[in-house]
C-alpha cells in the first residue's frame, strides 16, 4: 500500500495539471507496478485523501484528484 | 421482512426544531404582498404571472421570511435567497451565467455530495458569493413524513439558505446554498442526529432510486425499496469515494410500467417482471366488459368515453397481438407477451403479472442534453431476485470491472457498448445471447458467431474470397 501511495504522490508531484482523473493516477501507478488492482490504486488515494495529502475536486459531474496546495483553494 | 441494517430512531421535530411557531410564521399575507426584493427583479417577476405555481413567488415567502428573523437566528446572510433572485436577473439582463461551478469544497472523507458554486459577481451580491449545493439521499420511495421535513427545514434555513429542491431528477433532497463553513455542521447533523447520509455526486455510483414497490404497489414484482436500500448500504465506498470514469446510476422499477423511468435514465435499470402466465379473473373480465367496474381504475373516469370495448380498448392494442376472445372468455398466448403492461393497467382487477417473478436488467441509458435520450437495452431478460442479490451483486461488478478497465474518462456506460458492440458485453458478462435481446428477432435474426463457439470451427480463405469478390 504504501508503495502504491508513493506512486500517486510521485505522480502528482511529476505532472504538470493541478487536477487529474482517477485513470491518470491508474496509468501511472501501472507503470510502476503493473499488477496492481484499481482497487487497491483506489484505496491507496482514499488514504492520501485522508491523510490531506491528496484533494478531491469536483465539478459536479466529474470528480478529478489534485495535490494538496496545489492550484485551487477552498475558498475558490 | 425487511430489517434495517442499524437501529432505527424516530424523528420528533418537538426535540429537535431550532425555531419557535411565532419565528416560523413571521410575516402576514399584507406584508407578503408589499414585499420589495432589495434588488429590482423585472424578468424574474414576469415568471410569477399564469396560472402555474412559482419558485419566484416561494422564494419571496421565504426572502421576507429570512428577512424578519433575528440576525442570530441564520448563520449565513440573511439575504441570501434576495441575492439569489438579483443575480438571476442580471441572467437574464446578460443573457448568461454568473455562477461558478464546481470546486474542492466537501466533507471530510466524501467525494461527493457536495456541488461547490460560487458567483461571480459577489460584490453586487455577497450574500451567495459562496452558494454550495449538499445531495442529501432520499429515503427509499421517499417515504418520509412531516416530522421529518419540518426537522431538515429547520436545520436548512439555519445553516443554509432555506432553499431546497424535492426532488433533484435523480431522486435526492437538495439543499440549495450555503457557505462553505456550515458544510461539515450541516453533515454532521445529518449523520449523526437525522440517521441521513449524502447523496452521490461526480465520478460515483448516484443515490440509487426505486418506484413505492410492494409498500403501496399490487404490481411490483419485486421489492424494489428493499433493493434499493441493500445495494445502496452495499455499495457505499463506490457512492462517497470516486474513482469511476464518470456517473453510474442504478434505478428499481417494480414493474414494467417503470414509474421511475429507470430505462431512459439509469446505467443499470432493474425492471421487475415475471415469467409465468398472467393471473386472469374471467368474472372481473366480464364485469369490464358489462360496465360495472370502470376501467384504468376510474382514472379517466371525469368524461364520458362511451360504453368500454375491450376490442378497442385492450386486445387491438396489445402490441404483439397475443390477446384475443374464445367463447366470451379472454386469452392471451402468453409466450408472445412483451409485458408492456397495457392490458394489466386498463383491467387492474381482471388481469395481474404472473407469480413466477424476478428481475429484467437493461444497460447503457443516459439522458443528454443535446443529443436526446438513450434508451438503456435490454441484456439480461429474467433474473431471480431475492435478499441479499448476491447474483445481481455479481453482475454489478464484472460490468464496473470493465467500465473501469475501458471506459475513457467521461465516457458512460452506454457509450462504452456502443463503442464496443453488445457482443463484447455479453462476453464480458458472460452471458449468450438471447432472442429476447434481439430488437426484432423474426425480422432480423442475424448473429456473428466466433470459429470458436462451433463445433468444428470452420475453414475460410480470404484471399481465396477476395479474388472472386472485389471491396
Amino acid at each position: 500500500m504504501e508503495e502504491i501511495k508513493k506512486a500517486i504522490l510521485e505522480f502528482a508531484e511529476k505532472t504538470g495539471k493541478t487536477k487529474f482523473y482517477f485513470k491518470d493516477m491508474e496509468k501511472a501507478v501501472h507503470k510502476v507496478m503493473p499488477d496492481v488492482k484499481a482497487r487497491m490504486i483506489k484505496k491507496a488515494a482514499t488514504e492520501l485523501i485522508n491523510e490531506g495529502k491528496l484533494i478531491y475536486f469536483s465539478t459536479g459531474s466529474t470528480t478529478m484528484y489534485g495535490l494538496k496546495g496545489r492550484g485551487q483553494t477552498e475558498d475558490h | 421482512m425487511f430489517e434495517p441494517k442499524e437501529p432505527q430512531k424516530k424523528l420528533k421535530y418537538e426535540e429537535l426544531r431550532i425555531y419557535t411557531d411565532e419565528e416560523l410564521n413571521n410575516y402576514t399575507e399584507e406584508e407578503l404582498k408589499e414585499f420589495k426584493c432589495k434588488h429590482p427583479i423585472p424578468d424574474v417577476e414576469d415568471l410569477e404571472k399564469g396560472p402555474w405555481p412559482s419558485f419566484v413567488a416561494d422564494a419571496k415567502r421565504e426572502a421576507l421570511h429570512r428577512r424578519k428573523l433575528p440576525d442570530d437566528r441564520l448563520l449565513i446572510g440573511k439575504y441570501v435567497v434576495e441575492d439569489t433572485l438579483g443575480q438571476l436577473q442580471l441572467s437574464f439582463d446578460h443573457g448568461e451565467t454568473h455562477w461558478k461551478h464546481g470546486g474542492i469544497v466537501g466533507v471530510f472523507g466524501y467525494g461527493g455530495g457536495v456541488i461547490g458554486r460560487y458567483s461571480d459577481v459577489p460584490e453586487k451580491f455577497p450574500d451567495i458569493a459562496h452558494f454550495h449545493t449538499l445531495r442529501v439521499n432520499q429515503p427509499a420511495s421517499k417515504f418520509y413524513d412531516t416530522e421529518y421535513l419540518r426537522t431538515l427545514c429547520d436545520l436548512w434555513e439555519f445553516r443554509g439558505s432555506g432553499m431546497f429542491n424535492f426532488h433533484g431528477s435523480t431522486g435526492d433532497i437538495i439543499f440549495l446554498g450555503t457557505t462553505t463553513e456550515q458544510l461539515e455542521p450541516v453533515f454532521y447533523e445529518l449523520t449523526h442526529v437525522l440517521q441521513q447520509d449524502l447523496g452521490g455526486s461526480g465520478s460515483n455510483l448516484r443515490t440509487p432510486s426505486c418506484c413505492v414497490g410492494k409498500a403501496r404497489c399490487e404490481w411490483s414484482c419485486i421489492d424494489t425499496q428493499d433493493m434499493c436500500y441493500e445495494l445502496t448500504h452495499y455499495y457505499q465506498d463506490e457512492l462517497h469515494r470516486p474513482a469511476f470514469p464518470y456517473k453510474f446510476k442504478f434505478k428499481f422499477d417494480g414493474c414494467p410500467n417503470c414509474c421511475v423511468a429507470s430505462i431512459a435514465r439509469a446505467d443499470m435499470s432493474f425492471i421487475g417482471t415475471w415469467k409465468d402466465d398472467i393471473r386472469i379473473d374471467q368474472e372481473a373480465v366480464q364485469a369490464y366488459i358489462n360496465g360495472e367496474i370502470p376501467p384504468n381504475g376510474g382514472a379517466f373516469k371525469g368524461r364520458d368515453w362511451g360504453k368500454f370495448d375491450i376490442y378497442k380498448e385492450v386486445i387491438n392494442l396489445c402490441p404483439t397481438k397475443c390477446m384475443w376472445m374464445e367463447d366470451g372468455k379472454l386469452m392471451i398466448d402468453n409466450k408472445e407477451c412483451t409485458r408492456c403492461m397495457h392490458c394489466i393497467n386498463v383491467m387492474p382487477q381482471a388481469l395481474r403479472p404472473g407469480k413466477d417473478t424476478g428481475v429484467s436488467i437493461l444497460f447503457g441509458a443516459k439522458a443528454p442534453i443535446l443529443e436526446g435520450a438513450q434508451m438503456s437495452v435490454l441484456t439480461i431478460p429474467f433474473m431471480k431476485c431475492e435478499p441479499p442479490y448476491d447474483n445481481i451483486k455479481e453482475i454489478v461488478e464484472k460490468t464496473w470491472d470493465w467500465w473501469m478497465e475501458e471506459g475513457k474518462n467521461r465516457e458512460r456506460l452506454g457509450e462504452l457498448i456502443q463503442r464496443y458492440g453488445l457482443p463484447k458485453f455479453l462476453e464480458v458478462l458472460e452471458l449468450p445471447p438471447m432472442p429476447q435481446i434481439v430488437k426484432e428477432p423474426r425480422s432480423n435474426p442475424y448473429i456473428f458467431w466466433k470459429e470458436e463457439d462451433v463445433p468444428g470451427g470452420w475453414q475460410r480463405d480470404i484471399k481465396d474470397y477476395r479474388s472472386r469478390h472485389k471491396r
